[in-house]
């Protein structure tokens, strides 16, 4: 029997907005689903720049910050961005305590992440351009 | 030791650790040890401790199994969750640097929980709590 998916992925621009829908609660029963699901996502599409949405989400365990630290070095290893948004002040404590506060940038809402990831991907390029421009001269 | 107030054991899968989880946390509310703003940090915890009792303590081998007790010692609830393993020394977890994986679990229970450690004569990691302080007991390590 296959599981119902949890995570939606909708194209923002230069920006994938993951929506965590279907669990209010994610924990060591639901972690390997929420992880082969992003697994899955990421694999097929190198490189994406993916904005996490936690809105819809009540709870989490370290099992699931592990899980988000193999999901971050994958996407970073194909040039992609991973960034979070919308954690209630429970899950954004519990992100304080570990330290991946520091690990992982994470906006307030969805509309400010893909609003700022999107113009730090344009900045990104800029500085790209630019550098390329200086070894070209 | 006081009579406990709640005892569960099962075998070590996620699986049948959910319905202890679920009724051990009912089991404190209906006692006054969490309220509504504390329910998170008790679920964290147990959740935490039952995952480590599963995965460190009896290796993932389900003939194997973890029991989970509470019981009311003086104005503490006490937490004691066994496992069949050869323990660990609480102190000895150190929260993992920021890109590695591990040890995250023990370190937010030691965040919250007003006393942690292992007893390796009785064989549980035993944690103690205050009613209601689970989201105010530690301090962020920097």
């Amino acid at each position: 029997m296959s599981e119902a998916s949890l995570i939606s992925f909708e194209k923002h621009g230069p920006v994938v907005l993951g929506r965590i829908e279907a669990a209010s609660v994610l924990d060591a029963m639901n972690v390997s689903h929420f992880g082969a699901e992003l697994t899955a996502y990421v694999e097929a599409n190198a490189g994406v720049r993916l904005l996490l949405d936690f809105e819809n989400v009540d709870y989490l365990s370290s099992a699931v910050l592990t899980e988000l630290l193999r999901i971050n070095k994958k996407i970073a290893e194909t040039n992609g961005g991973f960034r979070l948004c919308s954690l209630n002040r429970d899950i954004r404590k519990v992100f304080e305590i570990t330290n991946l506060d520091k690990m992982f940038v994470i906006y307030d809402s969805a509309g400010e992440g893909l609003k700022k990831f999107a113009r730090a991907i344009e900045i990104e390029a800029q500085e790209d351009a630019w550098e390329q421009m200086n070894r070209d001269t | 030791m006081s009579k406990p107030f709640f005892e569960s054991e099962f075998p070590s899968t996620v699986e049948a650790m959910g319905p202890t989880l679920d009724r051990a946390l009912q089991a404190l509310a209906a006692r006054g040890w969490i309220d509504a703003s504390q329910e998170f940090y008790a679920h964290l915890c147990l959740e935490e401790a039952l995952v480590n009792a599963i995965t460190h303590g009896n290796q993932g081998e389900a003939f194997r199994k973890v029991l989970l007790r509470m019981s009311e010692e003086d104005d503490r609830c006490v937490i004691r969750v066994f496992d069949e393993g050869r323990g660990f020394r609480v102190d000895e977890v150190r929260l993992a640097e920021t890109d590695q994986h591990g040890g995250r679990g023990i370190c937010l229970i030691k965040f919250c929980m007003e006393e942690v450690y292992y007893d390796r004569e009785e064989n549980c990691l035993v944690m103690k709590m205050r009613r209601n302080t689970l989201s105010k007991q530690g301090s962020v390590e920097q």
